[in-house]
């Protein structure tokens, strides 16, 4: 186990600097920050000014060479826009979009494992075919619609929830239900399945031939056992939500890392876009460990074969 | 100057009673405000270019304004100027009691601290080439700086100018950015105006707080917060449920917001529509002689020029794309109501396809030629692309084959600093950064400017020449109209759109809000009252 644990960290320190490299690449090739920063009357010696200021006349190779041995030391450098230190900036935003992720999933949980375990229960019936629709509209409907929809509905009919922006727990709520309600129809889905095939197992037969309470079979024996795919499912999603809720955040105007990201990515404001990939992918492999740890956890046939 | 002097006294009063007005009844509750950008958001004078205009305007102050409806100037922190020497020395008395958000007076050694910042190298201001002609500043005693060029600046009130867009020569705190250093004054910034600074999370809020009995205009709100909101339809879902009190919002929403009852105001003639056609530089590097409309034949390149307004259905544009708020025009980088302009100037270059394809076909292209349209979305000018889309598809009836380039303008604008776009076109909104055509112009076409973006011309280069040194304001206006105007109308420079508005939504809490005509983009924050 710790061999297997000491290798998978170390290839996810290797798919980090691949990351790193990659996109340290890709935002040069977008364009130059010093054409935005600066007016279009500006002249070519304020160009070659900032340029040397923000160390950008340097050779790529170098600009690389500083780049790495700064994240090193935990340097991520500051931004070319505010010229404040990136991990400021990434601290600022990081709350918002932890507040959103955490809610979203939670709600996708507590919607998406339940309805799912009684569908497959229920599997035909009226419940199950309400669910089922619940997940194909849920997967079916763009998040930007359905927030334009929710904010148009709950905002401006009803009057009874915020249209936009971060403030009061109020504020959540329709965000959290536009990001939700995507992975909760997806949980839905593979609870669903899992439960099925769980249902029809020798153990669950036996359970119930034992007289237990039909509940204590679902709960205890039955979603115990189907919930593994899930939890894995569930947690990549939640890492996912960090980075990739742009579309939400920016229909509802919510301060995230997404948004922090994409807008530094239309401002070339380098550093701050290579840092934020860095921590989305850092949460990403993390996520991806974890997983692979709790998989081993939960499931002693994949422990047994890796040792 | 003893009419300005007249008005500015009659001004200086007028604020003095809104002053005392307004102590009676103190700021009160926030105004939420959502735009789409917030430009660079940077707070000091050599790192802002212009297009933070919207934000920073309630926080900073100029030495001077403009009555919008004279275009005179008036006074701001600077009650009273003299200009001598044929424009070449400008004195600016400084108002005494003017204080900074930290309790510091403001003195004249501030104002040459911000002039000197905005014009040194590497400054990100709009304003550098400008300022650069200082030859020197001399403090002569804490309330007066005199300001000397070599050559005449007879418009150098207009760079100081809190009542146009993008004129943000707000006057900085010397003592403050000294001792905080600038990046202590960048998280915690200081200037004059009616709303300090409180708290700035970039890319989501700015907030500012009311200056009680501050000298000019108690605001009437105590907050005023800056929400930033991309999506044009969350904004307007933020005002109709009440998350937001005003909007920024494209004139391509009007009908939609007049239906669901919100209310809106327009703001006249903030910017200029046009098509520029680039490669018009033959004494550049970068010239290109084949491009069909700066061909070395300038009588060839002018009927080109010519056919490809005739082509265009300006009046369409204006309807469709600006959901019918702006005035169709032909002359150039003039606004309807400017003593400039004549009704023949004003009149648009008319929609004739069959002629533009006739004048194309006189000058050896019968079958059109290939070109490219550059798709560039400007701030607070979203309708651009569409325009040049739409300008694109009228010269594709002609036989042009236009091939449609979606770019970037952090990309585009390295193009117009190199030049590098010689037979390309592109959709271009100019705001009124300066009251005369030739002011914008001399930064637009003028060769010897610091950067010219679209054309030049040795005999464009002879007006600019004139102007500039011309104090007579009547006398620059018979330059304008009868000789400049006129020639830039035959000239045809690129494609002639016309004059934009823009619309404002605002919610049930704004009262009044009296706007500075021909001023893009959202101010006089300070004067917007609480509605009954």
């Amino acid at each position: 186990m710790g061999r297997y644990l000491i290798g998978r960290v170390l290839q996810t320190v290797l798919s980090m600097l691949v990351v790193i490299s990659i996109v340290f690449f890709l935002t040069r090739l977008s364009g130059n920050p010093v054409n935005l920063l600066l007016d279009v009357n500006a002249t070519q010696r304020d160009h070659e000014i900032l340029m040397h200021h923000l160390g950008l006349d340097q050779p790529l190779p170098v600009q690389y060479a500083i780049y790495v041995k700064n994240i090193l030391v935990g340097d991520f450098g500051t931004s070319v826009l505010t010229r404040r230190p990136v991990t400021e900036h990434i601290w600022e935003r990081l709350p918002a979009t932890a507040e959103l992720g955490f809610v979203a999933m939670f709600l996708s949980v507590l919607i998406g494992v339940p309805l799912g375990m009684y569908s497959a229960v229920r599997r035909g019936g009226m419940l199950d075919s309400g669910a089922r629709v619940f997940a194909v509209l849920g997967q079916s409907m763009p998040p930007f619609w359905l927030g334009l929809m929710l904010i148009l509905f709950f905002g401006v009919v009803l009057g009874v929830l915020p249209a936009g922006g971060r403030g009061g727990p109020l504020h959540l709520i329709l965000p959290a239900l536009t990001l939700g309600y995507f992975t909760s129809a997806a949980i839905l889905r593979l609870t669903r399945s899992a439960m099925l095939e769980v249902l029809g197992s020798d153990y669950i037969k036996f359970a119930r031939l034992k007289g237990l309470h039909e509940q204590v079979v679902l709960w205890k024996h039955g979603l115990k056992n189907a919930l593994l795919p899930v939890v894995t499912f569930a947690v990549m999603l939640f890492v996912q939500f960090l980075g990739g809720a742009v579309v939400t955040e920016t229909v509802f105007a919510w301060p995230g890392l997404g948004r922090l990201i994409l807008e530094s990515i239309t401002t070339r404001d380098y550093p701050i876009v290579q840092a934020g990939v860095l921590v989305l992918s850092a949460l990403y492999l993390t996520g991806n460990l974890f997983v692979d740890m709790l998989y081993s956890y939960l499931n002693p046939k994949i422990r047994h074969a890796r040792a | 100057m003893r009419r300005p002097l007249r008005i500015g006294a009659l001004i200086v009063t007028a604020s003095l009673l809104v002053v005392t007005s307004e102590a009676a009844t103190p700021p009160e509750g926030t105004l939420t405000v959502a735009v789409a950008t917030f430009g660079n958001e940077r707070w000091l004078p050599h790192l802002y270019p212009g297009a933070e205009d919207v934000v920073l305007k309630p926080w900073g102050e100029n030495l001077l304004s403009r009555d919008p409806r004279t275009g005179e100037l008036s006074p701001m922190l600077a009650e009273r100027w003299k200009v001598a020497d044929g424009g070449r020395t400008w004195t600016f008395y400084l108002r005494k009691g003017v204080r900074f958000h930290n309790g510091t007076e403001l003195t004249a050694e501030d104002v040459k601290f911000t002039f000197t910042q905005i014009a040194r190298e590497g400054s990100a201001s709009s304003l550098a080439p400008e300022f650069r002609l200082i030859k020197n500043m001399e403090v002569e005693d804490p309330h007066t700086i005199t300001v000397r060029f070599d050559k005449p600046s007879v418009v150098f009130g207009n760079k100081v100018n809190q009542g146009l867009f993008a004129s943000m020569a707000f006057i900085h705190s010397k003592r403050y950015i000294e001792s905080v250093k600038e990046e202590g004054a960048e998280r915690h910034p200081i200037a004059t105006g009616p709303f300090r600074f409180v708290e700035h999370v970039r890319g989501d809020r700015i907030v500012y707080e009311a200056v009680e009995n501050h000298w000019r205009a108690t605001p009437h709100f105590k907050r005023l917060v800056f929400l930033k909101v991309p999506e044009p339809s969350t904004r307007m879902a933020m005002l109709r449920a009440g998350s937001a009190d005003v909007i920024e919002i494209g004139g391509e929403y009007v009908d939609e917001l007049k239906k669901v009852g919100v209310r809106t105001i327009t703001m006249p003639n903030v910017s200029w529509v046009y098509i520029i056609l680039g490669g018009q530089w033959p004494t550049k590097p970068t010239y290109d002689p084949k491009v069909p409309w700066a061909q070395p034949d300038a009588e060839k390149a002018r009927k080109v020029r010519l056919a490809l307004n005739l082509a265009v259905d300006k009046q369409a544009i204006m309807q469709r794309m600006l959901g019918g708020l702006g005035t169709a025009l032909g002359s150039w980088l003039s606004y309807p109501a400017d003593a400039w302009n004549t009704e023949a100037l004003k009149k648009p270059y008319p929609y004739d396809p069959a002629k533009a394809k006739a004048l194309l076909a006189e000058v050896g292209y019968p079958n059109g030629f290939e070109t490219t349209m550059n798709l560039t979305a400007w701030p607070g000018r979203g309708y651009l692309p569409d325009v040049g889309e739409a300008v694109a598809t009228y010269w594709e009836k002609i036989g042009l084959r236009v091939k449609r380039r979606p770019v970037d303008r952090a990309v585009f604008s390295a193009d117009f600093r190199a030049r590098s776009y010689s037979g390309v076109a592109l959709a271009y909104g100019a705001p009124l950064v300066a009251p005369e055509p030739w002011e914008v112009m001399y930064r637009a076409g003028y060769t010897r400017a610091a950067l010219c973006l679209f054309m030049e011309h040795p005999r464009f280069d002879e007006f600019i020449d004139r102007l500039s040194i011309q104090p007579s304001h009547q006398e620059r206006v018979r330059i304008m109209r009868d000789e400049m105007g006129p020639w830039l109308y035959d000239h045809v420079p690129g494609v002639a759109i016309g004059a934009a508005h823009a619309i404002v939504g605002v919610g049930p809490k704004v009262g009044e809000w009296p706007l500075i005509p021909g001023h893009m983009g959202f101010h006089n924050w300070e004067y917007v009252t609480r509605a009954r």
